[in-house]
């Protein structure tokens, strides 16, 4: 549980608080997607190195209730689709939706559809991550 | 309506729904006979959210506009009833003290979805004059 709220944890509200800026500047200067993009794989990488860790603690003992502490391992999972959804709004995504309601989106426009998705994401993520930590008894 | 709207608001109406589900589920599994009403409107909440976000992505702009509504209505009715009488809700809802304890969001997203499902709507019968 050490290692957990010493590197893992901090690592996940690190990358958290990076999508939270760059989301931020990516709606100002588009020019920074390309940067939220790698703080984007960033995001998948400590997620799934988080659920590796709490599956093990899981397994290793942690009496943290398995419903509870399941629900948010899975929320903090089901937030990641969710960064990067521009690119649903690009031409050629669009393109193979039969659905003629379905937005079709500017570079610029999927840039910021992309920050302000990473900062809601970011938010959420953070929230999801913090209360699994109290759930598993390393936080208050 | 507004593309860059559409889809922000489809993301934060699907985070929402993804809590107010979670929680739903949590509060009903684990202790539904505590208040049966308040767990009862988290679900209804959560279910809400997932309507609205599925209807914003699918186009369905009277279905999002009268899920949102219904979502504005919701919030400060159960805010408002939190303040009167507080002991009408043994425990919390997503729509508790206007949404305050997921930072306001639940009360200020409707007002949000509405301004530009309005908005759209109103340029949709400028257009067709």
């Amino acid at each position: 549980m050490d290692a957990y709220s010493s590197v893992v944890y901090p690592a996940v509200l690190v990358v958290c608080g990076a999508l939270l800026v760059l989301g931020i500047v990516t709606l100002v200067f588009v020019g920074a997607h390309r940067v939220l993009q790698w703080v984007v794989t960033a995001a998948y990488v400590v997620v799934a190195v988080q659920a590796l860790w709490v599956v093990g603690l899981l397994l290793n003992g942690n009496p943290a209730g398995l419903v509870v502490t399941l629900g948010y391992l899975l929320a903090t999972c089901a937030l990641l689709p969710l960064l990067g959804i521009g690119r649903l709004g690009e031409p050629d995504a669009a393109a193979e939706d039969p659905d003629p309601m379905r937005p079709i989106l500017a570079p610029d426009q999927i840039a910021r559809v992309d920050g302000a998705a990473a900062i809601a994401v970011g938010i959420a993520l953070a929230v999801a991550s913090w209360r699994l930590t109290v759930v598993l008894g390393g936080g208050s | 309506m507004n593309p860059i709207a559409r889809i922000v608001l489809i993301v934060v109406y699907s985070i929402l729904g993804l809590a107010a589900a979670g929680r739903a589920t949590a509060q009903i599994v684990e202790s539904f006979a505590e208040a049966p009403l308040a767990y009862s409107l988290s679900a209804v909440s959560a279910a809400l959210y997932v309507l609205i976000a599925i209807a914003l992505w699918r186009g369905w702009e009277t279905v999002a506009l009268v899920g949102s509504s219904v979502e504005l209505v919701g919030v400060l009715v159960v805010g408002t009833l939190g303040i009167v009488d507080a002991d009408l809700w043994p425990d919390e809802t997503v729509w508790t003290g206007f949404g305050s304890g997921y930072g306001w969001v639940p009360v200020l997203l409707p007002l949000a979805a509405l301004y530009f499902l309005v908005k759209a709507r109103q340029r949709g019968a400028t257009t067709n004059l």
